[in-house]
């Protein structure tokens, strides 16, 4: 076990911040908010992390937290600006946002090192301290996901009007989306800089979103789990894929296209429909020998009848009728 | 102008002496652009009646609905929920002071149960019991649902169908789950917009019944509906409105019957007749 | 004077690659991400073509539009169609349609990756070559002219065909509302994949010229451009084919400002902060109808 893990080490620290940068972007996307910042907010992270040990000598854990601090500030910041963009738009925006960064970083100077990037940050930042931050963000991000909290978020993303009349304060849930999404993306971009003790303009770039999407797509994009199937895939593939050689690249792309086109919910929702179509034979089956729910004339369940309504329907014995149709005069040529 | 509007100045049934009408409305106006779809409308709703509001299509009880819950912003005029002016209170907060709807289409989220779609409703209750006993570990134990869920499912008749998704079941039913989430709310105002839609008429009796059983709580309840049978059986007062305005208010059976609310359907009848030719 | 030169080339770049975009995303509703890689691809197909034998420029650009042309029905087809037969409404299909391209693209990057390893590629073996000319003390290159005055035409053809003909007048009832267009009879399917061949073809054409008048071009090129062009079409407005021009120049004009006054490293930031300040100060752009969107 240690062997394979030691072996295998760079795979593993690269999971575990493809992971967190996955969920950077499925937070928001989960609340219905098409926001890509969590990837500038991974560029902003990296660099300050990096910046705050070689610069500022701060140890590995401290350059964490400040980093992971700025970014949710930044992405309140960013948040209070252009949550009021719909879609696409606040897509594009997120975009635009993440591509100044990378060009900031270009133009930084001595401080982000120009095109050059960062090299030689060194730390006391362990494995151990790795996994444990990872776990905790997941943590955090997989109760969100059930119970009250849970149901709010679904509830924001599928029907806002609906979550407003359920007395849910949309504009906070989407307000906080950001920044969740900013202090996740600051996290990730940390951790990466201080286990690759190096990064470079070339590495926050536009590939970033694309592998991050690519991660959730395949994964599934409503859930953590889907995120983690997604970090586990991409990062491990490239590897097994040198097999088939050359053209990974390729069968990458393959993958991610036929998966954004046909599977909407990735391989966790392929999964869950699974689940949840075994659990539905097995209560059907109970169910019939129950003598169970009536099957309604658009093939959907409903309740057997209460007597007393049907009686009440029947002593009342008066057809359904509209105002327009009380008068006997001629209706409209509908 | 129709007539039929009582000229006393208030509006609404006559309830005891004294006591603060659930819901009142002070010349509420909705204008889109030039369209006037809400345009002046006062009215006072007390605990305990189920009222009703009828019109044609068009004749903006929906955009009522929508402004009472303020989806829609007001282009003139008052809300007082319980005599606290409330029509510049953000929608979310509402639920909060009680006030809870049903949509005119259905909508449910199709990736929850029966129980959990209930649920989102017990979950805007203050004071949800079942979420104080959990405790602060209670995500934990996500299955626990709330005695709320539990009494609206029993009294929309929905045992049985907890773990069912909503795209398991037939329309009515799923209309039914629409209204278990709002009572699920514990309401003191439930707007009600077209709930038996797409029901039969053993369903629609089953309603009216339930509605009827809810008065006893003291819940006030606001009914949109087209169906006159249903109206009359289940409503203690009925609004009818055209052109956003109301042309006339009483006992349901007198106003189906009045004069100017007939025009409004059949005079619109009429002219649509008129001009498809 | 040179500086102007240097704004209607490039702005006419950004105009010919916009125009597509901006086509299939103010009609048919298709915000295409895989435009750039088609941008890239077409003008990777023509280096290819050239590795085997020597043509001259018509034969070139013939071969880029078709390959722009081939490659967007086939995303069509292939693609979005399989999304919105799919999507349970319009929200989530803006969507899985953004990210479909995004996935889509990857393969014929993948493709040109592979291939040229990462390096540039160009056009230098066609027997066309890049010259200067001198028009009254402006330097300017054949390839230059060209692409003006292509863009140039392209755009009013396009301009001319969305307002007066009919398959245009189909394509406008689309954009302006799709269910009104559907009872009027309109082959929406058809429609939307001559709209994407149109599209697909000014963006193979946009490459084909852009690697001429470069030199080379990477992989990668069609990314950045990708999101210039977004800039170029809220800056004048979803739908609008004025706007689209106005945005490109005007965005042309500001990358030209920043390269002579700064050193031009910050030349990609314009784009970005514009869509920014668009999005924020006039969402529906200089030119836009004003659309009413839900929250």
């Amino acid at each position: 076990m240690s062997d394979f893990f030691s072996s295998n080490l760079v795979l593993v620290q690269s999971t575990l911040s493809g992971l967190i940068l996955a969920l950077s972007i499925q937070v928001p996307l989960r609340m219905g908010v098409f926001s890509f910042a969590g990837a500038g907010s991974y560029g902003i992270g990296a660099y300050a992390a990096g910046i705050l040990v070689l610069r500022y000598e701060f140890g590995a854990l401290t350059a964490i937290a400040l980093t992971v601090v700025g970014t949710a500030v930044i992405g309140f910041l960013l948040g209070a600006v252009i949550s009021k963009l719909n879609g696409l738009y606040l897509a594009m925006a997120t975009v635009a946002f993440d591509l100044i960064i990378s060009v900031v970083a270009i133009n930084g100077g001595e401080l982000t090192g120009a095109s050059t990037g960062l090299f030689g940050i060194l730390t006391d930042f362990t494995m151990t301290q790795m996994v444990a931050l990872t776990v905790a963000a997941l943590a955090l991000v997989a109760m969100s996901e059930v119970g009250r909290l849970g149901r709010r978020v679904d509830t924001v993303r599928d029907d806002p009007e609906l979550a407003a009349s359920m007395g849910i304060n949309v504009r906070r849930y989407r307000l906080a989306a950001f920044v969740v999404s900013g202090a996740l993306g600051g996290l990730a971009g940390a951790m990466n800089v201080l286990v690759r003790s190096t990064v470079g303009p070339l590495d926050i770039g536009f590939g970033l979103i694309v592998l991050a999407l690519t991660m959730i797509i395949v994964g599934g994009s409503r859930s953590w789990k889907g995120a983690l199937i997604g970090a586990v895939i991409f990062t491990w593939l490239p590897d097994l894929l040198t097999v088939i050689g050359e053209w990974q690249e390729l069968v990458y792309g393959v993958i991610v296209a036929i998966a954004a086109i046909l599977l909407p919910r990735g391989i966790y929702g392929v999964l869950q429909d699974g689940w949840r179509w075994a659990q539905r034979t097995r209560r059907d089956r109970r169910a019939a020998a129950r003598g169970g729910p009536v099957v309604d004339d658009d093939g959907g369940l409903r309740p057997q009848e209460d007597e007393a309504a049907v009686l009440a329907a029947q002593a009342a014995d008066q057809p359904h009728r509209e105002l327009d149709q009380l008068s006997s005069r001629p209706q409209g040529a509908s | 102008m129709s007539t039929s509007v009582p000229q006393t100045g208030t509006s609404g049934p006559p309830g005891p002496a004294g006591t603060t009408p659930v819901l009142e409305l002070r010349d509420v106006a909705v204008h889109f652009g030039g369209v006037k779809a809400v345009d002046g409308i006062s009215l006072q709703l007390e605990s305990g009646l189920i009222y009703g509001i009828i019109g044609p299509n068009g004749s903006g009880k929906s955009t009522l609905i929508a402004a009472v819950t303020r989806l829609t912003p007001l282009t003139r005029g008052e809300l007082l929920l319980d005599g606290r002016p409330v029509h510049d209170v953000a929608a979310s907060r509402l639920a909060g002071l009680g006030v809870a709807r049903t949509f005119q289409t259905v909508r449910l989220l199709p990736d929850l149960t029966v129980r959990a779609n209930v649920q989102i409703g017990a979950d805007a209750r203050s004071g949800d019991e079942a979420q104080q006993r959990r405790g602060p570990a209670g995500w934990l134990r996500p299955r626990a649902a709330s005695p709320a869920v539990a009494e609206a499912v029993a009294r929309t008749r929905l045992e049985g169908f907890e773990d069912h998704y909503p795209s398991e079941l037939s329309y009515g039913t799923q209309r039914r789950v629409e209204i278990a989430r709002a009572i699920a709310m514990g309401p003191r105002l439930l707007l009600l917009d077209e709930p038996t839609a797409g029901m039969n008429q053993t369903e629609r009796a089953e309603i009216s019944a339930l509605m009827r059983s809810m008065r006893t709580d003291g819940l006030c309840q606001l009914l949109v509906e087209h169906d006159v049978q249903m109206m009359i059986d289940t409503c203690d007062y009925v609004f009818a409105m055209n052109s956003g305005r109301l042309i006339a208010q009483g006992a349901p059976a007198d106003v189906v019957q009045d004069p100017a609310v007939q025009e409004a359907y059949l005079g619109r009848k009429w002219r649509d007749h008129a001009r498809s030719e | 004077m040179q500086d102007l030169v240097s704004v209607v080339t490039l702005g006419s770049v950004y105009l010919l690659f916009a125009l597509g975009m901006s086509i299939t995303w103010g009609t048919i509703d298709i915000l295409n991400f895989a435009h750039g890689s088609v941008f890239m691809f077409s003008a990777f197909s023509a280096s290819l073509v050239l590795e085997q034998t020597t043509l001259g420029l018509v034969p070139v650009l013939l071969i880029g539009v078709a390959v722009g042309a081939l490659l967007s029905v086939l995303i069509q087809v292939l693609a979005f169609e399989q999304i919105l037969r799919r999507a349970k409404d319009r929200r989530s299909a803006e969507m899985q349609i953004l990210i479909g391209g995004i996935g889509v693209a990857i393969i014929p990057l993948a493709i040109a990756q592979h291939h040229t390893q990462s390096n540039p590629f160009g056009l230098n073996a066609s027997s066309f070559t890049v010259e200067s000319l001198s028009l009254g003390g402006l330097r300017v290159t054949n390839i230059q002219v060209l692409t003006v005055v292509l863009a140039l035409a392209l755009w009013a053809a396009a301009a001319v065909w969305l307002q007066r003909s009919r398959q245009g007048l189909a394509l406008r009832a689309i954009g302006v509302d799709a269910q009104t267009a559907a009872l009027m009879g309109v082959d929406r399917r058809r429609l939307a994949l001559v709209t994407m061949a149109v599209s697909g073809a000014m963006a193979g054409l946009s490459g084909v010229l852009f690697t001429y008048s470069l030199g080379a071009i990477t992989a990668e090129s069609g990314d950045t451009l990708l999101v210039k062009a977004f800039a170029c079409i809220i800056l004048g407005g979803v739908g609008s084919m004025l706007g689209v021009a106005f945005g490109a120049y005007l965005l042309a004009a500001a990358e030209v400002v920043i390269l002579t006054q700064t050193n031009g490293s910050w030349v990609e930031a314009v784009s970005f902060g514009l869509i920014f300040l668009v999005l924020l100060v006039r969402p529906a752009g200089v030119f836009g109808r004003k659309e009413v969107r839900r929250t």
